[in-house]
């Protein structure tokens, strides 16, 4: 639900801001923290994400009293691969937690979320000062940084600034940046985020497979299509919180057509509203109005087709800020 | 093929599939007698609105008991006939047939569910493999939903559509423009129509949080009302904990007809009947008692194993075997089922992940 404050009338915050000087301390103000317990089993740290409805959370030891890392549903990812043996890493490339990680599994021992903390090596644990300005953050997101811990200058965590949080503030608070119309009325096609190879799956290969696929090709999602190449759906890392979900392994076998229909079923019941069955943009969309849809529908990324719902590029959050970050310098 | 539609309507009542071949006639002849209806078709009152039904077939029972029955009730059903509850198939079988029966007493609008890409994955397609072993009768009903309506106006005076306002759409005239033949688009006036939802919180247009359609707010609903000369919107589309909802000072209604959606939810359900002088009353009401349900278990039982329920091509007479009396005119409102009802344990346990029963 809005603020019941309609931004296109009131004259409070009419002042003209360069969205490039926002200081990211102020778009994570008032942030409940979720932070996770470095000793938590991996089990209960996944709840804790899913329960806050956030897709990543700090850890802390307490013993050291200090953060860790990250995790998130990448290294979710990474640690059912693991534990599965569905992934090998090189000795020379084990960490030592990576090597106790192992140990434990192969033990079936209860693993702590401390040893899974920033496993899959995307997106490694960023802070930055709560002065820092938003257009250096920017190009931190653009070239794949998901998330940055926002401190203070005492070293406490004041909040974390999500690529999606960003996206969120920006379009509420678009008529203050009127710097940003000129790329809002860009087609994605000037842009360069059409006529992209995304990697996809049919409909019949297993989940499994799919997370294999994702962690090899370090992507975090993938289409899902039917025989004729047309768009089906969307299978991300950020589904494994349904697999962890009281530990429904099970559903790693399925297939992706099957397992994409279990979490629509599940989402819609929850929300009492259903979902269209895939998250897209057409090619001829403008940017802006990509970016209206991503801020709606809070996903991470939209698949872009063609009129024959082939899918022929992809914007990520990432993608927005790459092409924000561009504009910064001109 | 001669079509007995009583004994076919009769024998959904109790629950029994209607065979392959009579679906397709049916949609057949559904089709042609849809093809001559204007994307907006005018009725008058009095009338009984119904909202979402999502293949809660006891439900819809239930409806008919307290809303009356064809053709003595008139009826608009607003969309959602399929997906999600376990009789989809039962549902759409028995409002077609009812529509091609009584066509001028019953009138289905489109909603989001009645599409190929929205049933492949959220019930339907699978229901349809189940219980005929083919995908054809999917394709049937499928192939029929691209003929339905899209709104309804009732009295010249109240607007009614699935999901809600299109940006693309200020005038009734746009909407009869529209070449409605087809699958339901991604993007566009049809697809808004479908899928888009009213926002108390604004008052203007903002892109949906569900992928299609817009929310809308109160400056746009008061606009098309006074644009159209009419006092009321009555749509369906969300799930509404008591049943039905009024926002923007009554100009708007949210009607909701699947209590205890998805067997889970808790919430009630209401239809909503308009008098003839157009005074509105939600009739709210809560799902059908539980020990009238068979279990999963006794509705495979009831699918005969050649797929034709027996006494289907009879005069109308008999009934098929194992099925008790009570037809549906049932003035005693109880009915036995092919299954056979059970005592306390005879009903869907509500826990039961509903979903797992197709997959």
């Amino acid at each position: 639900m809005s603020d019941g404050i309609n931004h296109h009338r009131e004259g409070l915050t009419t002042s003209h801001h360069d969205w490039t000087m926002l200081q990211v301390g102020k778009l994570v103000e008032n942030q409940p923290i979720v932070i996770i317990d470095a000793n938590s089993s991996v089990e209960d740290a996944s709840e804790v994400l899913l329960k806050q409805g956030v897709s990543s959370a700090p850890i802390y030891d307490s013993g050291r009293k200090m953060f860790v890392g990250m995790f998130d549903y990448s290294d979710l990812m990474t640690y059912i691969l693991l534990v599965l043996k569905k992934m090998e890493v090189p000795l020379d490339d084990q960490t030592m937690e990576m090597r106790d990680l192992i140990q434990k599994t192969n033990r079936s021992q209860n693993v702590p979320v401390k040893l899974v903390s920033d496993l899959s090596g995307n997106d490694p644990f960023c802070t930055v000062l709560a002065e820092t300005k938003l257009g250096g953050v920017v190009n931190d997101f653009g070239s794949g940084i998901h998330r940055v811990a926002v401190m203070d200058s005492q070293g406490n965590m004041t909040g974390v600034l999500t690529q999606s949080l960003t996206l969120d503030y920006l379009m509420r608070h678009l008529s203050e940046f009127p710097q940003l119309q000129p790329v809002m009325q860009k087609g994605l096609q000037q842009l360069g985020l059409t006529n992209i190879k995304v990697l996809s799956v049919t409909g019949e290969t297993q989940v499994l497979e799919a997370l294999i696929t994702m962690s090899t090709h370090g992507v975090s999602s993938l289409a899902v299509v039917n025989d004729q190449g047309a768009l089906l759906g969307n299978i991300s890392m950020a589904d494994v919180q349904h697999i962890m979900k009281d530990l429904r392994t099970s559903w790693l076998w399925l297939s992706c057509f099957q397992f994409v229909s279990k979490v629509r079923l599940t989402r819609g019941v929850e929300t009492g509203e259903d979902q269209y069955p895939v998250l897209d943009v057409n090619a001829k969309s403008t940017f802006g109005y990509t970016l209206s849809k991503l801020q709606a529908t809070k996903v991470h990324r939209l698949w872009v087709i063609n009129d024959t719902n082939h899918v022929v590029g992809v914007v990520s959050l990432t993608d927005v800020f790459k092409v924000l970050g561009g504009y910064i310098d001109s | 093929m001669v079509l007995d539609l009583d004994a076919c309507i009769e024998s959904l009542f109790q629950r029994q599939l209607l065979a392959e071949s009579v679906i397709k006639e049916i949609c057949e002849k559904t089709k042609e007698l849809l093809m001559t209806e204007s994307n907006v078709v005018h009725i008058k009152a009095p009338v009984t609105v119904v909202g979402d039904i999502h293949g809660q077939f006891y439900d819809l029972l239930e409806i008919f008991k307290i809303g009356g029955y064809c053709p003595d009730t008139n009826y608009l059903f607003l969309g959602d006939y399929v997906d999600r509850g376990l009789y989809s198939v039962e549902t759409i079988s028995i409002l077609t047939c009812l529509k091609l029966r009584y066509p001028e007493r019953v009138q289905l609008v489109r909603g989001n569910h009645e599409s190929r890409a929205v049933t492949s994955t959220y019930g339907f397609y699978t229901e349809c493999m189940k219980k005929y072993g083919t995908s054809d009768v999917w394709h049937y009903f499928t192939d029929l939903f691209d003929y339905l309506t899209l709104s309804v106006v009732i009295d010249n005076m109240i607007f009614c559509v699935h999901g809600g306002l299109s940006p693309s759409i200020h005038t009734i005239d746009q909407i009869k423009v529209i070449d409605r033949f087809k699958e339901i688009p991604h993007e566009g006036p049809m697809a808004d129509l479908v899928w888009s939802d009213p926002d108390p919180g604004r008052e203007e247009f903002a892109v949906s949080p569900r992928g299609a359609g817009y929310t809308f707010g109160s400056m746009v609903v008061e606009k098309f009302l006074h644009e159209n000369r009419m006092d009321h919107i009555l749509r369906a589309h969300q799930l509404c904990m008591e049943g039905f909802q009024v926002l923007f000072d009554d100009q708007l209604s949210t009607v909701w007809s699947a209590p205890n959606y998805c067997y889970r939810c808790g919430n009630l359900a209401s239809i909503l009947e308009i008098g003839v002088e157009g005074e509105r009353h939600f009739n709210v009401f809560e799902a059908a008692p539980e020990n009238e349900r068979p279990t999963p278990a006794e509705a495979q039982r009831a699918l005969f194993s050649n797929g034709v329920p027996a006494g289907l091509f009879s005069n109308g007479g008999s009934n098929g075997a194992g099925v008790g009396g009570g037809g549906p005119n049932g003035s005693n409102g109880a009915m036995t089922f092919a299954g056979g009802a059970n005592g306390s344990n005879g009903g869907i346990d509500a826990t039961q992940d509903a979903i797992h029963y197709f997959l």
